[in-house]
């Protein structure tokens, strides 16, 4: 039991943290921690584009969503999906209308839930289950009954979306930054971004075919390099940097539904980007 | 059949600014660069009241802080109140850290202690129209504000397992400070104010190094470039505050002084003034 300590006029309870300021470098130098625990360590996240892989509909949906059921047997797997064309419009509405960025945030998910019910919807026969935030605890609930829970990217920050690093109006997080995050606290043993190229290019492979692929990275280099374009956030990049649990991201093509189940079974198929803070 | 452009599903009236465009491409992140937004609830000030410097005093701080703010209210100032945690989030965050918990956990676990002091206040608010404002509530604050009522709020943002690692330690860098300024960041209102026990800003914390000067004005720029191991409010803010389109800057004042909200609510000079840059 802590013995209140009302020397200074406020009531402390003495623990490591008692009387220091969170806003003291040295203090926060002092908490560090190389690796911390996870909540559901055997678990994969397969991040599924929604402009990528959801706008082209049955074509690409319906092979990968019959690879995620294979799969199922061998892998725990978390579902989660962005929002594509309708988060663009969405966007681009709002901006017209003068939105904060923090209004664009709160609204963007909705289209992503759409997405998430589709895919819901189709794995229903084999056991997916909508996974929201408030359930993100009661995983292993629906892991332990074979089920595969299916869930949106975009991470809750809603109204209190940061201002954006760039100065644009569009939110920095975007469906990679909130299932990364997921994937950080469960400390999932794969986080596979499921897009419709090989993985990531020195620019944009649809637009310039001089483009070339680059197999691995760091985050830290990727971001150095500055590309004027990303097949995934560039945010994701600077998270990924500090990572603690998922020090690795693999890109793959969804195209090819082939290269989901090989990426699950550890398979280099795409681009790999490892946080350049690895640690033992 | 659905028609397609591009191998995707595509039908009338979705072309857009941004349908040809990558959301991470530089050039069509630049095109909005300079659009701007509506301020939300422009006369709106955003008070936060301290936890481990205001709320852990107790009564001897507490009350009369909330005679001042029922008071400004009465004469007309509106305001959310957001609370921070103090003392009993140390703790827990100690305990967190301990058994080596993620940042997600540790923020999703520091909510509660400024939840708890939320309720507090508007439990002695109560007769002045006091009401807890959860954050899916935000979009009802005009009903809230209509009725003569002052909305009661956790400081914590809900970013909760979504709270990203920090560069240095595992502590979350968006506590209380922070969440009550991106929610006055969104809201393009009035003011944002943080009621502590020290008269604002110090060259490093007064109640250890009785050295320490007293800053009545600085940059927050100047804060992060300056290598000041303590200061007043969360880094995290100081950062948003660098790329923030419309709250500019904030303010410190000292609660435990009488006639400092008041004043600084009235416009006056007292505390620090943190400006961006």
């Amino acid at each position: 039991m802590s013995k209140p300590m009302p020397d200074d006029g406020r009531t402390h309870v003495r623990s490591g943290l008692m009387r220091e300021s969170l806003v003291s470098r040295k203090l926060l130098e002092q908490t560090d921690g190389e690796t911390v625990k996870g909540m559901v360590p055997d678990v994969k996240l397969v991040a599924i584009g929604g402009r990528s892989i959801m706008d082209r509909g049955a074509e690409a949906i319906l092979p990968l969503v019959d690879m995620i059921v294979a799969q199922r047997p061998r892998h725990r797997m978390v579902v989660g999906v962005g929002g594509g064309a309708r988060a663009r419009h969405t966007y681009a509405i709002g901006l017209d209308l003068g939105l904060p960025v923090g209004g664009l945030a709160r609204i963007v998910g909705g289209v992503e839930e759409n997405n998430r019910d589709i895919l819901q919807f189709l794995l229903a026969p084999h056991g997916g289950i909508t996974l929201i935030k408030e359930h993100f605890r009661d995983l292993q609930l629906f892991l332990n009954n074979g089920m595969i829970p299916v869930c949106i990217g975009q991470p809750p920050y809603h109204f209190w979306e940061p201002p954006p690093r760039d100065g644009a109006g569009i939110p920095d997080n975007g469906p990679d930054v909130g299932l990364y995050q997921m994937a950080e606290i469960i400390g999932a043993e794969q986080f596979i971004l499921v897009k419709d190229v090989d993985g990531v290019y020195t620019d944009n492979p649809t637009r310039n075919p001089k483009a070339t692929l680059i197999r691995e990275t760091t985050a830290r280099d990727l971001l150095a390099r500055d590309l004027p374009d990303l097949p995934i956030e560039r945010e994701l990049l600077h998270t990924l940097e500090n990572a603690r649990t998922v020090r690795h991201v693999q890109v793959i093509n969804g195209l090819k539904p082939d290269n989901l189940k090989r990426a699950l079974d550890g398979e280099h198929v795409g681009t790999i980007i490892r946080s350049s803070r690895s640690r033992a | 059949m659905s028609q397609k452009k591009d191998g995707k599903i595509w039908i009338e009236g979705m072309e857009n600014a941004l349908s040809d465009a990558s959301l991470s491409g530089h050039s069509s992140r630049a095109a909005f660069a300079d659009k701007q937004s509506v301020a939300v609830l422009p006369n709106l000030w955003i008070i936060k009241i301290g936890g481990q410097s205001i709320m852990d005093r107790g009564a001897k701080a507490v009350h009369p802080i909330l005679a001042e703010l029922v008071a400004a209210k009465n004469a007309g100032t509106q305001f959310i109140l957001g609370t921070g945690g103090g003392t009993r989030a140390r703790h827990i965050y100690s305990l967190g850290l301990d058994l080596k918990l993620p940042t997600g956990v540790l923020a999703h676990l520091g909510s509660s202690v400024p939840m708890q002091n939320a309720r507090m206040l508007q439990l002695l608010m109560a007769n002045d129209g006091g009401v807890i404002c959860p954050a899916d509530d935000v979009d009802r604050l005009p009903f809230i504000l209509n009725s003569g009522c002052i909305p009661i709020m956790s400081g914590m943002p809900p970013f909760e397992f979504w709270e990203k690692n920090a560069d240095v330690g595992l502590i979350p860098s968006n506590r209380t400070d922070a969440g009550v300024y991106l929610l006055a960041e969104f809201l393009g209102a009035r003011g944002v104010l943080y009621i502590k026990d020290e008269d604002g800003l110090y060259t490093d914390d007064p109640k250890k190094n009785p050295s320490a000067k007293f800053v009545p004005e600085t940059t927050a720029k100047a804060l992060l470039e300056g290598g000041q191991d303590d200061i007043v409010v969360e880094r995290a803010v100081l950062q948003h505050m660098q790329r923030a389109k419309k709250i500019r800057e904030i303010r410190i004042v000292n609660g435990l002084k009488r006639g400092q909200i008041t004043a600084a609510l009235r416009g006056d000079n007292v505390g620090t003034l943190i400006r961006a840059n």
